[in-house]
């Protein structure tokens, strides 16, 4: 180890994390687009592919992380954000390898990071939800008191404490990038924000979360229970005068 | 023809034998070893002494004593089974962080056999 010269850690720095599962056909090219666009450092957190993913994800330029097990989309998103949290990154961005997600959204996130100052930004795009989803959002914003408009965007940016919130272990028995994120994020108080982008239907594959009404049933089902444990502490937020959204 | 006593009895035996059996070979470990010793000698003690259902049943007001130990059964089981999801719980969470952290590390080392590093900085020791 010592034949190895020690550099500093970067500080202030971003990481574009990217989940993906059989993405083989779309994450070079999404890679490519992120390196283009952003002077950032690029992870794709191959989550047990069948296919050429990582292979395709380091042809691009990225660093890759390969998941032994599949971990699921937020197994896969907090590997990366773990990873950033011990290599020192300030900031960390997610977004899907299926290639819905512009690339050119991402200095959006930053500028709209930059303006409000807050910990969490999510890029929505409400044009996008189908009539189920915004039913299914509207129950969640009932039930959560979480004044968002889209709780599964994959898009979002997370700033330090975000970073560190996420990497504990509280966060590790969560399924997706969604509503428990959320309210673990806002449990400890950091602010959360929106701003819309623009996204396209995805090139290949298909939402995890909304892949039949089996999926969808059980989906609501978890969360629900999830949101019913942890009602009191969004109440206790909210009573002492914090609003979760901003 | 088997009288009551003598059936509760070899079902209790056979019971406790086997779960000392399943103990003895290390099949069960630990605090699951206890557990089941215990539930072991109470079988073994309700089935060779069914009389001590009646006397439980007069000590805890219980007017139809053989209900007791199918009640109290029926709770452990369930105590038991929540038991288990919990320690599942425990073991997913475990399992997912190792997972994580054996990719970061292999990702460490095929950057460090190769070309730049980047030290870390020091990690939560945490799985």
């Amino acid at each position: 180890m010592s034949a190895i010269a020690p550099e500093p850690a970067k500080a202030a720095t971003c990481l574009v994390v990217m989940p993906a599962r059989d993405e083989a056909p779309t994450v070079g090219s999404v890679v490519a687009d992120v390196r283009r666009l952003l002077d950032c450092a690029v992870l794709v957190v191959d989550d047990a592919s069948a296919d050429a993913t990582s292979e395709a994800a380091s042809a691009a330029g990225a660093s890759v992380l390969r998941l032994p097990l599949g971990l699921g989309a937020w197994g896969a998103t907090q590997a990366g954000i773990r990873y950033a949290r011990r290599r020192g990154f300030g900031q960390v961005i997610t977004l899907d390898a299926d290639g819905q997600h512009l690339p050119e959204s991402l200095p959006v996130l930053l500028a709209e990071q930059a303006r409000s100052g807050a910990d969490v930004v999510i890029g929505t795009c409400v044009g996008r939800l189908s009539r189920a989803k915004r039913i299914a959002w509207q129950y969640l914003r009932v039930l959560t008191g979480l004044k968002l408009t889209d709780f599964t965007s994959g898009l979002r940016l997370y700033d330090a404490q975000a970073i560190e919130v996420l990497s504990g272990q509280e966060a590790s028995l969560l399924d997706y990038q969604d509503v428990g994120v959320l309210m673990l994020l806002s449990r400890a108080g950091l602010t959360i924000t929106e701003t819309p982008v623009t996204m396209v239907p995805r090139r290949a594959g298909r939402s995890r979360v909304f892949a039949s009404w089996r999926v969808v049933a059980r989906y609501m089902m978890h969360t629900t229970v999830l949101c019913l444990a942890q009602i009191d502490a969004v109440r206790r937020h909210r009573t002492a005068g914090a609003d979760p959204t901003c | 023809m088997l009288t009551g006593q003598i059936t509760s009895a070899i079902i209790g035996i056979a019971l406790a034998g086997a779960i000392l059996f399943l103990v003895r070979r290390d099949h069960l470990h630990g605090p699951y070893a206890l557990w089941w010793f215990g539930v072991a000698a109470a079988t073994f003690a309700l089935g060779v002494f069914p009389s001590l259902i009646a006397w439980l049943g007069r000590v805890t007001g219980i007017g139809y004593a053989p209900v007791l130990p199918i009640v109290v059964g029926l709770s452990l089981v369930l105590i038991r089974m929540l038991k288990l999801d919990i320690d599942r719980s425990r073991q997913e969470r475990q399992i997912r962080r190792l997972t994580q952290k054996l990719a970061i590390l292999e990702q460490e080392l095929d950057r460090l056999g190769g070309r730049t590093s980047t030290p870390a900085l020091p990690d939560d020791h945490t799985p």
